[in-house]
């Protein structure tokens, strides 16, 4: 299944991909991210608590960074699982500079086996998307935040 | 095909309800119908600890018209809506949105409440609350707030309701003269669920132009949305059948449309728009007709 979308933030390309970059700003912003845990360089380690509906699950995955440009271009590799199926993507952020904004595309190929397939398969597009919205609302807020002037010491 | 073990509550009040919610936090689902939790349940894609039947909490139930709104529990069932008396006088269009869900074991089970809060993305009232710009009242442990639909609906199975809130009445003002709304779906053959359905509102005003335009869409997008380039369309203008024609035409524009093995993102669009025109002519045609009818009986 194909999952793509895009969003435009309210801050440099720079300030956008340091954000992506930062496993606490992540913490932050990904919806039901409990822990992150570096096993790497590029490589971590996820537990993902989700409730969508009355469908609640734990999932723990991986997620791996496999190539990437700063600040334009990164690809991932992300795999997971709970009780309800497993999930395994890989997928590709650009970034593009428009004005003092920046674009943000994703693209990704997504498999999802289990109940989660036999069950979610039409809502799951839907879902995902929704999450994809809800990350970059957090994340623009986080991206506000850092751009704040440093207080005058 | 059987659920993992769960203990069962049954509360006799709202009050009790939410206790038992905050008491038992995540391992708690609220049951009402059961029509979209149990075989989630029966599947173990849902598997709560603990389930909260709100069957028995009387002030749920009940179908009222009083000043000009209707108040209809969440506990009513699609049935109960189909067949009251009172909705089919102040809201005519959720008697015809109620009488197309699924069958009759599922009407006579299932409840507003919990398909307005199950959400699922080709539900049939999310299109109709969105055109008759339903109300919804929630009481969690902050207390009471009402949510209009059009900021309820928020993605597949996902609103603006939080985990710990019962939604306990919806609200809809009933129609005005001069005011007709109707509500299309074209069915999935396999599931019976809206492949796309629209529901249409359109209120005149004396010279017999739209005053007043509503459209809501359920199937097409990951949650249930108004067609608001439709509505501006219309607004203030002659509803001919060009008029609608042509704001039908927009009914999907600026919406990212799901694509699934039942439908392409195309074949939703296409449909929205079909069947958008459909419901604003019947909408129009029974606005006209109330505003003859009611000129009629009062000369007499
Ligand atoms: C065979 C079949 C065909 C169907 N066809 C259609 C169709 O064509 N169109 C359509 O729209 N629907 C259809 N449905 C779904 C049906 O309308 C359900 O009744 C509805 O989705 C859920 O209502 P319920 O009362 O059964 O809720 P339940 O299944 O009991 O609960 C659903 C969810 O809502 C929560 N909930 C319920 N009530 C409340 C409340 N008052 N406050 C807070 N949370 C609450 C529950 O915790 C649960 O998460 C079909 C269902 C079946 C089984």
């Amino acid at each position: 299944m194909k999952i793509e979308g895009e969003h435009l933030l309210p801050a440099t390309r720079d300030r956008v991909w340091a954000a992506l970059n930062d496993p606490d700003v992540l913490v932050k912003t990904i919806p039901g991210l409990k822990q992150l845990t570096p096993t790497g360089e590029d490589a971590y380690d996820a537990t993902i608590e989700l409730a969508v509906g009355p469908v609640r699950g734990t999932y723990q995955g991986k997620a791996r960074i496999t190539d990437k440009t700063p600040p334009e271009r990164m690809t991932l590799a992300v795999e997971g699982g709970g009780r309800p199926g497993t999930i395994r993507a890989a997928g590709a952020l650009t970034l593009e500079a428009q004005d003092a904004s920046t674009l943000v595309q994703y693209v990704g190929e997504v498999q999802v086996t289990g109940v989660l397939m036999s069950v979610g398969h039409r809502l799951f597009g839907g879902v995902a998307k929704q999450l994809a919205g809800v990350f970059f609302k957090a994340l623009e807020r986080e991206v506000h935040q850092r751009a704040d002037p440093e207080p005058v010491r | 095909m059987i659920p993992a073990a769960f203990a069962y509550h049954r509360p006799r009040t709202v009050q009790s309800a939410l206790r038992l919610l905050q008491l038992h936090g995540h391992d708690a689902k609220i049951l009402a119908g059961g029509q979209s939790l149990l075989p989630m349940m029966k599947l173990r894609v849902a598997t709560p600890a603990h389930l909260i039947d709100i069957g028995r909490v009387a002030s749920l139930r009940g179908i009222r018209l009083r000043q000009g709104v209707l108040r209809i529990g969440a506990m009513a069932t699609h049935q109960e809506i189909e067949f009251s008396p009172a909705v089919r006088r102040a809201a005519p269009a959720l008697v015809e949105t109620a009488a197309v869900i699924g069958d009759l074991q599922v009407r006579n089970l299932g409840t507003i409440g919990g398909a307005l809060i199950h959400a699922d993305p080709v539900a049939d009232y999310p299109a109709t609350v969105l055109a008759l710009d339903a109300e919804f009242t929630l009481q969690g442990p902050a207390g009471v707030r009402t949510v209009p639909a059009a900021e309820f609906f928020l993605g597949p199975m996902t609103t603006d309701a939080g985990p710990d809130e019962i939604m306990t009445e919806v609200a809809i003002p009933a129609s005005p003269l001069r005011f007709g709304a109707a509500y299309l779906k074209m069915p999935n053959p396999a599931s019976g669920f809206a492949l796309v359905g629209v529901a249409a509102a359109i209120g005149l005003d004396q010279a017999g132009r739209c005053a007043h335009v509503r459209v809501g869409i359920t199937g097409v997008a990951s949650a249930a949305y108004r067609a608001s380039g439709a509505e501006a369309a219309l607004a203030g203008q002659e509803p001919t059948d060009e008029t609608l024609a042509r704001a039908a035409a927009v009914a999907a524009d600026g919406v990212d449309a799901n694509s699934d093995i039942h439908a392409s993102a195309e074949y939703r669009t296409h449909l929205a728009g079909v069947l958008a025109r459909r419901a604003l002519v019947l909408a129009r045609d029974r606005a006209m007709a109330s505003g003859r009818r009611r000129r009629s009986a009062s000369r007499v």
